[in-house]
């Protein structure tokens, strides 16, 4: 099974657009790795270079150290899975499933059996005879699975597969994806901007935005230990709450009129970087609420609660802004209370203007 | 609630007899249409004697004398062999000029080249002089190539003619395939022309279909290129058709059995491809 490295990739489109820009990254052997953003942050254009459907502008396309930039995408052995199926509407399911091998003039008892065998893992048996149209979306996302692994091929490439169905599909379907990748052990490149489904399918996620890498991880390490203000407010189940912050002498940091209590580490951090105005990133879940007793806490007043099970999300506006806090429902203040909202510091992020994470790389967290 | 119902009644009655009046018209035109047709088979079925009488006979016992005297008694070649000159040429453009085009227009839908859509519409612009415009010179490359009075000269001029249109619609067809789909055959591990053969051009049938079709109609029809290229033994029916109206004393009734004869295989061809006009093919393919 093979590895593919990207190295110093380019991507620029004739009208001047640069969807790719230096984008260094390996992938391992049987490894699935997901790339992760928002639309038009380069991810699609990384797959399709890869595919060999979009040429590399600048930078070595490297599979098993063979540089593959000029092959095209019938040499490549890569199966892909797009995003709106692209079955052949002309074709029954069964000769979807033969094409990738009828292109490589199998026998032809060996297709037969191929395509019984994946359609029977893929439980589509049923549907063979059947044309697309006759389908729903989740069965033509099977087939088109089914497409992709009937001549197992060394490299797996899906563009936001499940991205069209329905929600409850997804969840079954992305167990499927893992399952298979367990079984086949091909190297996987999986694109997708749903970051549970990243979680749920991949061995790690790259994580672009602007036709850059930022982050390259696991969901853990994205969450807790973001490079910069991005990653910290894409990733994340609710979103980060931001704050304007200051930096004052000895690397003190304020938060309206609150100084913030800091561990000696992270203020010779703040210290470094000199005096200024910051940004404070907080998540929901690192914010508690209690009633207003004054001390190192944000006084805040709530104005919205939005229950989660045994969990709230109280919204509460305060002189920074507002501050979400993620609270067991059984401490939920009464909407237009007045509390003390208290961050767990060594779980803050501290981004400076051009979006860095001051406090990266300290402790366990920061 | 009376008068609003009344009204109803009223609109509704207008509606029925605007209805009717739009009918009628369509009706009166239809006719207009078709009687020339109807007059043509009828004529071609009568005697002679019956053809000339005033008030037209409109009910008679059909006879296929004519038929028999186009096709067997006429001196010369008979209609038979300007049928098959019509057909040979009809099929051997129409086809040519179909697969040509398919392959010009696919290139013009799907690859990135400067100038593209000046191609596309510099194609298109060799139809806007009108055919007469350069028939001498055309006669001129037909005959120093010494090709006059052949086949093939009618062939290589209805291909030409013909090639445009068909380049220009086959390429709308082919900018309708979600590109996906050949994108997932590239990957599959065909080459651009396999993917062609096999992807694109069963997903454009009915682009084939609509462009066979009006080919062959044009080609079966032309008679301008045709009565001066091909004059003699290559002529195709129109210009054997035309000979007819040209005699001092025309011979009705075979006159009209050619021209029914002319009319039946490009109209069985026609309903034989219409069928696969049906469009829609390509839906469900994404989504």
């Amino acid at each position: 099974m093979p590895r593919i490295e990207f190295n110093c990739i380019c991507k620029t489109y004739p009208d001047g657009t640069r969807a790719v820009i230096d984008l260094d990254l390996t992938v391992a052997d049987r490894e699935f790795l997901c790339v992760l953003g928002p639309s038009g942050c380069g991810k699609s254009s990384t797959l399709r270079m890869l595919a060999g459907l979009e040429p590399v502008t600048s930078g070595d396309l490297v599979v098993d150290g063979k540089r593959i930039n000029d092959l095209p995408p019938q040499a490549r052995d890569m199966a892909m899975v797009f995003e709106n199926y692209a079955l052949y509407p002309h074709l029954r399911v069964f000769d979807n499933i033969a094409m990738p091998l009828l292109a490589r003039r199998r026998p032809r008892t060996e297709i037969r059996e191929r395509v019984l065998q994946v359609a029977e893992t893929l439980q589509i048996t049923e549907h063979l005879r059947k044309r697309p149209q006759a389908l729903s979306g989740g069965q033509r996302q099977r087939v088109a699975l089914g497409r992709a692994i009937v001549r197992s091929p060394k490299m797996f490439l899906m563009d936001e597969p499940l991205g069209h169905l329905e929600a409850y599909l997804r969840v079954q379907l992305r167990a499927e994806v893992r399952r298979l990748h367990e079984r086949l052990g091909a190297t996987t490149v999986y694109i997708t901007h749903d970051q549970e489904e990243a979680e749920a399918v991949s061995d790690r996620i790259a994580v672009m935005n602007g036709g850059r890498l930022q982050q390259l991880g696991g969901l853990i390490d994205l969450l807790d230990r973001p490079v910069n203000r991005f990653v910290a407010e894409f990733i994340g189940r609710l979103p980060i709450n931001v704050l304007p912050a200051f930096v004052g002498a000895g690397g003190s940091l304020r938060v309206g009129e609150t100084t913030l209590p800091l561990s000696p580490a992270r203020m010779a951090r703040l210290s470094a970087s000199g005096a200024g105005p910051v940004t404070l990133g907080i998540r929901p879940e690192d914010v508690s609420a209690a009633d207003a007793d004054g001390g190192q806490a944000l006084p805040g007043r709530v104005v919205v609660l939005e229950p989660q099970g045994d969990r709230t999300v109280i919204i509460a506006h305060t002189m920074a802004g507002r501050v979400s806090a993620l609270v067991p429902s059984r401490l939920v203040p009464s909407a237009g209370a007045a509390v003390e909202l208290r961050f767990a510091m060594d779980r803050a992020h501290v981004f400076s203007a051009d979006g860095a994470n001051l406090l990266h790389g300290l402790g366990g967290s920061g | 609630m009376a008068t609003t119902k009344e009204a109803r009644l009223r609109s509704s009655g207008n509606l029925r007899r605007g209805t009717f009046a739009i009918y009628l018209a369509v009706c009166l035109f239809v006719g207009f249409g078709l009687f020339p047709l109807y007059m043509m088979i009828t004529t071609s079925l009568k005697t002679d004697l019956q053809t000339f009488e005033w008030p037209p006979v409109w009910i008679f016992t059909p006879t296929f004398q004519s038929y028999h005297n186009a096709l067997f008694v006429f001196g010369g070649r008979s209609a038979d062999h300007y049928l098959l000159n019509s057909i040979v040429v009809t099929l051997s453009s129409s086809a040519l000029a179909v697969f040509l085009g398919a392959m010009a227009a696919y290139g013009l839908a799907r690859f990135r080249f400067s100038g593209n859509r000046d191609i596309a519409f510099y194609i298109l612009s060799t139809r806007f002089a009108p055919p007469v415009g350069f028939i001498v010179p055309i006669y001129l490359m037909v005959q120093r190539s010494g090709l006059l009075d052949s086949q093939l000269a009618l062939i290589i001029v209805y291909t030409s003619m013909n090639l445009s249109f068909v380049t220009w619609i086959l390429r709308g067809f082919f900018l309708e395939i979600p590109i996906e789909i050949e994108e997932a055959a590239l990957v599959d591990g065909y080459t651009r022309w396999q993917v062609f053969l096999r992807v694109a051009l069963p997903l454009v049938k009915p682009g084939l279909a609509a462009t066979v079709i009006l080919s062959a109609i044009f080609s079966w029809n032309e008679f301008l290129f045709a009565s001066i290229l091909a004059p003699g033994d290559a002529a195709t029916i129109p210009v054997y058709l035309a000979g007819f109206s040209a005699s001092m004393n025309i011979d009705w009734g075979e006159y009209m059995a050619v021209g029914t004869m002319a009319v039946l295989p490009i109209m069985i061809f026609t309903l034989a491809l219409q069928r696969h006009l049906v469009r829609g093919l390509t839906f469900g393919a994404v989504r």
